[in-house]
């Protein structure tokens, strides 16, 4: 009950409370209007929920996959972080498992998906994996913080494996539809284990500075440094992945591949895209590169933020880059069947999918957000002893 | 086995939407949406063409669900909402689909349209047949190759309205119908072959 009282003296609670509250009334209104609230359409099937749902699941696993491998390959100075890593991991599942069900148009019909389950499909795929996921993270929490060693080494077996998956079958959403030149690509799994491991353990790190900071935990110079180097052995990865891809891509020089190309180099996603390679791997893996810059703490924390951001980036070209060119091109186009399709006829069509979303769903998104954050801070000043709270309660009375 | 498909003639076809229309009022498709919509491939104005003056050409392609051998949207389709039946239509039951648009993200021909609000009509009541069922906020539609009209044996209603007789339906699996002969006499398209889903429309020429 301690941590609770001290927990709503921040005013950051009360900022993310709001926020949160502000968020669940715009999903309500989302409910009452449909999903043309959003900015999705016949030709955007897909929006900013979907983008969330995958840079969620993207920063779970790479924080389990941190925390599980300290146990996995006995790395001893990991193994302090686990219990912070698996918290990160634990609330952002949670989030992604709610941006989903957010996008679902008829989530009073979401039982469905119990009863008669096809098991073709990647989204049933996801949903048992993400179950399995989540459970393993309670369980995780649970035998850590009751300092069950030989059980947490059991559950960080099973914990490795399932966190890659996680990331992989979210990937196989995307990259089984031959439908979309952007998408189906073998490595496309891959890619999104490496962002998850390189946006994760970037989460990890911010956290863990700010936790410092709230004086909850110490975490010494020489495990940030090796924290660091992780972190940029992840962006190596990361960036070779998407070269490869770019690669295989461009080279034979197919008309479906070149338009996908050239709306994401110089067409409408091409901002996040060169974003993501210049700011989101270039800059960081530049900085982390060198031993002398990653002692700086502003530098570490600079560069988790851009991979962090630079992996927001690369859902957002991913996901909307295979929406813009239809592969049957013609006037007039998809019948979008938004709300302004209802209302002007002349307003129905799109030769090519534009997207923006619109103020409520990123009210919305936000609220995911917050409510992220405040299960964060809850489960940190509960979990991890609570004693830099204490101590600043000392300090204000 | 049954597997009723639509072959549509593209060298008679003259864009005139009748069918889009048509399909539209027997299936009580709401405003801002089509199932069937003809479109001039590769152009970007609407009944514009395609190329550089003076080499233009307009080629329609009235679009609607392929009804696929292989269909993408089936397989992903979490609960089992669309299905390919019997007689080989690809169709959707209305109320196991959860909106997660899977199936959309899947198809590779934009065919699908969802209830992204509350259905709008106008005039305000539904012009549909009264025995196609009528679809809620958040639930996938598109081409059911006329369900109620098919499952009766009679022709679905873009067919019955072309005003130059450019669709035929059919049975692929009867070589005595119409369309298997037209399949067999004509060099056919497949829209988007090498996606390999086999779509059963076919258009020729």
């Amino acid at each position: 009950m301690n941590d609770m009282k001290t927990l709503t003296r921040k005013p950051a609670v009360w900022v993310f409370g709001v926020l949160a509250l502000i968020g669940i009334g715009c999903w309500i209104y989302q409910l009452i209007g449909g999903l043309a609230v959003t900015g999705m359409s016949n030709a955007t099937s897909w929006g900013l929920y979907i983008t969330n749902f995958m840079f969620f699941v993207g920063l779970s696993a790479g924080g389990l996959i941190v925390a599980s491998s300290a146990h996995v390959f006995n790395i001893k100075s990991f193994k302090k972080i686990a219990l912070p890593a698996v918290i990160c991991s634990t609330v952002c599942i949670c989030c992604a498992a709610m941006f989903v069900l957010i996008d679902l148009g008829g989530i009073q019909r979401v039982w469905r998906i119990v009863t008669g389950a096809n098991f073709t499909s990647p989204l049933v795929w996801d949903m048992c994996v993400i179950t399995i996921y989540l459970v393993i993270n309670i369980l995780d929490i649970y035998f850590i913080t009751k300092r069950n060693e030989k059980a947490v080494r059991y559950i960080s077996y099973v914990a490795l494996p399932v966190a890659i998956l996680v990331h992989s079958v979210t990937a196989w959403i995307f990259g089984l539809e031959i439908a979309k030149e952007g998408w189906y690509s073998a490595i496309l799994a891959p890619i999104f284990v490496a962002s998850a491991c390189d946006s994760g353990l970037s989460l990890l790190i911010l956290s863990l500075m700010g936790l410092a900071k709230a004086k909850v935990l110490e975490v010494g110079s020489d495990l940030m440094s090796s924290l660091s180097k992780l972190l940029a052995t992840f962006i190596a990865v990361d960036a070779y992945f998407i070269f490869c891809e770019l690669i295989t891509m461009a080279y034979p020089g197919t008309e479906g591949a070149n338009e996908v190309l050239a709306t994401m180099f110089t067409g409408a996603t091409a901002p996040f895209f060169w974003f993501e390679i210049v700011f989101g791997l270039l800059v960081p893996f530049l900085v982390l590169f060198s031993a002398k810059r990653r002692q700086s703490k502003g530098l570490v924390i600079l560069s988790s933020i851009l991979v962090i951001c630079g992996v927001f980036c690369k859902r957002v070209w991913l996901l909307f880059t295979s929406f813009v060119t239809p592969n049957i091109y013609g006037a007039p186009g998809i019948s979008t069947g938004t709300f302004a399709a209802q209302q002007t006829p002349i307003d129905m069509w799109m030769t090519i999918g534009t997207y923006a979303p619109t103020a409520i769903e990123i009210l919305v998104t936000l609220g995911v957000i917050s409510v992220g954050i405040l299960g964060w801070m809850f489960l940190s000043s509960k979990l991890l002893g609570g004693k830099g709270l204490s101590t600043e309660k000392q300090d204000e009375q | 086995m049954t597997r009723y498909a639509l072959a549509i003639n593209t060298g008679r076809c003259m864009g005139c939407q009748t069918c889009a229309n048509a399909c539209k009022m027997e299936n009580n498709v709401p405003m801002g949406m089509l199932w069937n919509r003809v479109i001039v491939e590769g152009s970007d104005s609407f009944d514009g063409a395609e190329g550089e003056y003076p080499n233009l050409k307009r080629n329609y392609i009235a679009l609607t669900c392929q009804h696929c051998e292989n269909p993408a949207c089936e397989k992903v389709c979490p609960t089992g909402a669309t299905y390919k039946d019997e007689l080989g239509r690809v169709e959707i039951d209305y109320d196991k689909c959860i909106g997660c648009r899977m199936c959309m993200a899947a198809c590779p021909y934009n065919v699908r349209t969802f209830n992204w609000a509350d259905p709008v009509r106008d005039p305000e009541f539904n012009y549909g047949n009264k025995n196609v069922p009528v679809r809620e906020k958040g639930v996938m539609e598109k081409c059911t190759l006329c369900k109620e009209l098919t499952d009766k044996g009679e022709t679905p209603m873009c067919v019955r309205c072309c005003p130059v007789k450019a669709r035929t339906f059919g049975d692929l699996d009867d070589p005595n119908s119409e369309i298997s002969k037209l399949k067999e006499s004509h060099k056919v398209r497949l829209l988007l072959e090498d996606k390999g889903t086999r779509p059963q429309v076919f258009y020729y020429e």
